[in-house]
């Protein structure tokens, strides 16, 4: 909770699901889909689990209704999972802080061969 | 540099047009016009309707490198049967008019190359000197472009079914380095292996492996939700 300190009273947070309720639901429907149970499959040798598209459905179905703070850290826990579960890897290559400066420039400008 | 020594070392010698300095210029012999305009229609219509490149257009914005059809696609002939290819050095996805004959593949080959481009703003590649670099750019772009769809490695006649996408990913990084660059076969190989876990497991700007296009259009989605789903986190 945010204290507003001019009028010292509580400031409501504005804390909303990561992912629109119909969102985990259309997820859910794909991931059970028989096409998508076969790409599993032949990227990966398993069949996914998609029971947790439907856990973090129904959560985000129960905040809507209640604001129940239980729910509103079950989709938290759910969704760090899954970024966590994407950064899964040891990066290969330096990440940029800023875009190559030569993008933008007009051809035969940046034809340098100095790289 | 040796001229003629970079051309082959870089693969520049399979995009013969390049290094003759033509730029967009119509040729003078009409299927060459025809192969261009053709080029042309089909990458537009690939920027406007393939979920992929949406979203691989999209990421490239946000980072800053916003993609501009005229200065950053160039449709060219191209020697062989080579698709596509990225110039980092000018900052150019070149499309090879002569070898792309149909929509799918033009999606494809778009996308696959704007996985390159997106590497290329993104990161610190060095393209030119660093195998690793290039092997890990080359896994993603066959890992999620959808040159490794089942669809596609069937037309190939290549069948397989449990993990056959990264043996597809990895049959195809290993062409594509040995295509462009002067190493073995073992030694490309060894590249390949050595990042093959980290870079299958890539999937950005994704999030997924977009096994067609409602993956893309899901991974779309997300991306278009990121600013909202991180600050909710």
């Amino acid at each position: 909770m945010l204290f507003d300190l001019a009028m010292d009273r509580p400031v409501a947070t504005t804390w909303m699901p990561p992912r629109a309720c119909e969102d985990y639901w259309s997820e859910f429907r794909h991931c059970k889909s028989f096409m998508n149970r076969f790409h599993q499959y032949y990227a990966y040798g398993s069949v996914p689990s998609c029971h947790q598209w439907k856990e973090d459905y129904n959560n985000c179905r129960e905040w809507k209704k209640s604001r129940s703070t239980e729910t509103q850290e079950a989709l938290q826990r759910s969704e760090r999972k899954r970024v966590a579960e994407q950064k899964n890897f040891d990066p290969v290559w330096e990440l940029r802080c800023e875009p190559p400066k030569d993008w933008h420039l007009p051809l035969n400008q940046d034809n340098t061969q100095d790289s | 540099m040796n001229q003629k020594k970079t051309e082959e070392e870089y693969g520049y010698d399979l995009f013969p047009e390049r290094n003759e300095g033509k730029q967009n210029t119509t040729s003078f012999k009409e299927s060459i016009q025809t192969f261009n305009h053709k080029c042309k229609f089909m990458l537009q219509v690939a920027m406007e309707t393939s979920p992929y490149a949406k979203l691989l257009l999209t990421a490239m914005k946000s980072s800053g490198c916003k993609v501009l059809k005229e200065r950053h696609f160039s449709c060219e002939d191209c020697d062989g049967t080579v698709s596509g290819g990225f110039d980092a050095a000018s900052s150019q996805i070149v499309l090879c008019q002569n070898n792309i004959h149909q929509q799918s593949h033009m999606n494809r080959v778009v996308a696959h190359e704007l996985i390159h481009a997106f590497d290329h703003c993104r990161a610190h590649v060095d393209w030119f000197n660093n195998f690793r670099h290039l092997a890990c750019s080359e896994i993603r772009a066959a890992n999620l472009s959808g040159d490794c769809s089942f669809v596609s490695e069937v037309s190939r006649f290549n069948f397989g079914l449990k993990k056959h996408q990264q043996e597809c990913v990895r049959g195809r990084a290993l062409r594509s380095i040995l295509a462009v660059r002067k190493i073995t076969r073992e030694e490309a190989e060894r590249m390949v292996d050595s990042v093959f876990d980290s870079c299958f497991n890539d999937h950005a700007p994704f999030g997924r492996i977009p096994h067609g296009k409602k993956d893309a259009k899901f991974a779309h989605r997300d991306y278009t939700n990121r600013d909202h789903y991180y600050k909710n986190l």
